[in-house]
């Protein structure tokens, strides 16, 4: 037995462990998407929990990417990989991955994105921020989500933007997203904007970097959630 | 878009059942029926040569101290087990990731990040679809080796298609390279950092001032892609390389190994750190990588005999002979029917017995070499003429060892890499200016010889400019200068005279031999087109 202090530091010890716990739950939610699909189409009472744990279990496994992702990157273990991507390409892929979920909830989602726009990007890190956000979006959007992405000014911005009830009134006071809002009992961890905040920012360019916005209004009169990529 | 996942043949590479099983169901419920497993990568290897599959999914991670899928990958597209249509797909955790996408050669058709939803995988396969589709005609010219071709289709495609531009210039500064208009690959680099600072630009720019032999410039571009983006393997590589030619050899040895720390099982690499911790005499860590590079290489098409002899060489430095011995003696078995291996392996017993003092033993190994060497019909690489020329000076045959190396300057006149390497084992065997004189003397003659024939050329006569340089080829069939001079005579004669079949297939074999010496050969592309020109001409 290794006594602490010795052999493998903590941290990586705990990042080893997230990273076990993080392949089971891949297999839960595999598993979990077959049987929500077998399910709802034989129109099995027990669908709207099953859904439930889906969308539970769906951001367990954010929570815990978003945790490694920040451990990596403060490690230096984790390179920022930037490509060149088809943004409506990006965008439609992104709400596949989210589509059983939001389909359950009967969300409509409206997509704006001029078809040639192609942005350089990481493509994972901002698939992790937006999986995010839609699946807030399965929580708070009443029924209507929007989805935009557009130039300005030499940034690419992609909107999302809801119907339900918006951010709180704390978390759109804090111009820093950092971990200090972590609230146990409303559950907000603020882990998702942090990571958003941070994602954003190791997006440069010449000179500039990314950051994210958060307001509440908008086109659908809810939240709304903007990250800039230069 | 619609793919028909029925009747396809899928392969699924995973070392977990549960991970086998759930990627099997998710591939049942889209429709698919013919789905083979593979536990690890050695097996998935023997199913492939197997069956030739139309979708192959592999894990990137097959357990530790195992076959990676990169490696996988390599070795059945090395093989060329897997056709072109072929789907592959690498499924990735995010860690290792930014691995995957650094590596050197081959890449998947698509990575799938895990855990990924059903959709996701019938997204990522339809994509790749579409992607051969955009693709194919690139990638299908340049594995003909038809790169001027290649570079033809990519111009046309950047006029008409924005989406995957990045993509084709990336492509097209490879091409460049390869063809090697270095100034042209610089410049398409150079724009495209313009627009954003890629690394696969800046490696770009790199490999384009090494090849063109701006060395310093070339160091300090790979050493920024590296501080920038640490898991970018393949610029430790360049970095190393550059170092090495500056003659930083400790410098080189340390990128190394910092590069397989990272990423440790690439047997290239681990074999390049034995070879040069072998130079700068720490034999330590020539031992050990040599080694890696031995176990990491059963079962892979990359494993050579050059590394057994290398391991051996380590071992005698440590006095450990006796293993040195039995090293080389394993190269009879891991490499069969092979007569280059058993010249190897014969050099090395020669080179092994010698630094252990048992002369008799060395002289007999070096005779059995030097045999095998004249029976040996195919081309031998320069790096084994110096270890069997090295190994004659070393048991006192210098008659023989200055008759190889002649022999070696004739047919790489104008490659400064392979003279400096013969002038250095000149000078080690305290034979300094005999070298020098034999190697000058030497070039000059090929030059005279070349000379006499370009001459012929430049004055309209070609019949006489064929014959000569036939006969020069035939004495120097590794010296691509002078065999490409003889196809360049021949395709003129064609192109004035028009069709005749006899030197149509002459200047045929000329080109498969210079592609064989070098397929990167700077003046290659040029003749092959014009040698097309001139086959479409005969055709009318």
């Amino acid at each position: 037995m290794t006594a602490p202090g010795e052999g493998i530091a903590f941290p990586e010890f705990l990042a080893s462990i997230v990273h076990d716990m993080k392949n089971s739950l891949g297999m839960i939610l595999t598993s979990a998407e077959e049987t929500v699909g077998a399910c709802s189409s034989l129109g099995c009472p027990s669908s709207k929990r099953l859904s439930q744990m889906q969308y539970e279990t769906k951001r367990l496994n954010n929570n815990l990417v978003q945790l490694l992702t920040i451990y990596k990157m403060d490690q230096a273990q984790y390179t920022v990989h930037i490509t060149d991507n088809a943004v409506s390409d990006f965008i439609a892929e992104t709400i596949l991955q989210n589509r059983p979920l939001l389909d359950y909830r009967g969300i409509d989602v409206v997509t704006v994105c001029p078809d040639d726009l192609c942005w350089f990007f990481d493509n994972n890190l901002i698939s992790g921020v937006i999986n995010n956000i839609l699946n807030n979006a399965y929580r708070y959007a009443q029924d209507r989500l929007r989805i935009a992405a557009e130039e300005q000014n030499g940034f690419m911005v992609l909107t999302v933007q809801d119907n339900g009830s918006g951010y709180p009134e704390s978390m759109l006071r804090s111009t820093e997203h950092d971990l200090k809002g972590t609230s146990f009992r409303t559950g907000s961890t603020g882990l998702g904007l942090y990571f958003a905040a941070l994602v954003a920012g190791l997006h440069k360019n010449k000179g500039r970097s990314g950051y994210i916005d958060i307001s509440n209004g908008g086109e659908l009169g809810g939240g709304c959630f903007s990250i800039y990529l230069p | 878009m619609y793919i028909d996942l029925n009747r396809k043949k899928i392969l699924i590479i995973d070392d977990f059942r549960d991970f086998r099983k759930g990627l099997k169901n998710m591939m049942e419920s889209l429709g698919a029926t013919g789905i083979d497993e593979a536990a690890s990568g050695d097996a998935a290897i023997e199913k492939i040569a197997a069956v030739s599959y139309d979708i192959i999914l592999c894990d990137y991670n097959l357990g530790d101290s195992k076959k990676d899928g990169q490696q996988v990958l390599e070795d059945a597209k090395h093989r060329g087990l897997i056709k072109y249509s072929c789907t592959f797909i690498m499924c990735t955790a995010e860690n290792t990731m930014n691995m995957v996408m650094g590596a050197i050669e081959y890449q998947p058709d698509e990575y799938l990040v895990k855990p990924f939803s059903k959709e996701m995988l019938l997204n990522r396969l339809e994509k790749v679809v579409k992607k051969k589709m955009d693709f194919g005609d690139i990638e299908q010219a340049m594995q003909r080796k038809d790169y001027l071709q290649a570079i033809a289709v990519c111009d046309r495609r950047l006029a008409e298609d924005n989406r995957n531009r990045f993509e084709y210039l990336r492509l097209k500064g490879d091409l460049l390279l390869k063809v090697g208009t270095y100034a042209e690959a610089v410049s398409l680099y150079a724009d495209v950092m313009a627009i954003r600072d890629l690394p696969w630009a800046r490696a770009g720019l790199g490999k384009a001032y090494y090849l063109s032999g701006n060395l310093n410039d070339a160091k300090e571009m790979f050493q920024s892609v590296v501080d920038d983006n640490v898991t970018y393997m393949e610029a430790y590589d360049w970095l190393a390389r550059s170092l090495e030619e500056l003659g930083q050899l400790k410098e080189a040895q340390e990128i190394l190994m910092t590069a397989a720390q990272i990423s440790p099982k690439s047997i290239l690499r681990q074999k390049a750190i034995g070879e040069i911790s072998y130079r700068n005499q720490d034999y330590d860590t020539s031992e050990k990588s040599y080694k890696n590079a031995v176990s990491l290489g059963k079962n892979s098409y990359l494993k050579s005999p050059s590394i057994y002899t290398g391991l051996a060489k380590a071992l005698v430095e440590k006095q450990s002979g006796d293993e040195a011995l039995s090293v080389l003696g394993s190269i009879k078995s891991e490499f069969r029917d092979d007569e280059g291996a058993a010249l190897q392996a014969a050099i090395g017993q020669g080179i092994v017995y010698q630094k252990m003092g048992r002369e008799e033993e060395s002289k007999k190994a070096v005779a059995e070499a030097a045999l095998l060497f004249e029976s040996l019909p195919a081309q031998v690489p320069a790096e084994v003429v110096m270890d069997l020329a090295t190994a004659c000076f070393s048991i006192g045959d210098t008659d023989k060892g200055t008759q190889l190396m002649k022999e070696l300057v004739r047919n790489h006149h104008e490659d400064e890499k392979v003279i400096s390497k013969i002038q250095g084992i000149f000078t080690d065997m305290k034979l300094s200016e005999e070298g020098a004189k034999i190697i000058n003397s030497t070039r000059q003659e090929i030059v005279r010889i070349n000379n006499q024939g370009v001459r012929m050329v430049e004055e309209g006569r070609l019949k006489e400019a064929i014959d000569h340089f036939e006969n020069a080829a035939a004495g120097l069939p590794d010296n691509k200068i002078i065999i490409a001079n003889a196809a360049q005579s021949v395709l003129l004669y064609l192109q004035k005279n028009g069709r005749d079949d006899h030197y149509l297939s002459l200047a045929g074999q000329y080109l498969a031999q210079i592609r064989r010496i070098d397929p990167a050969y700077q003046k290659l592309p040029k003749l092959l087109e014009l040698f097309r020109s001139v086959a479409e001409a005969a055709k009318q």
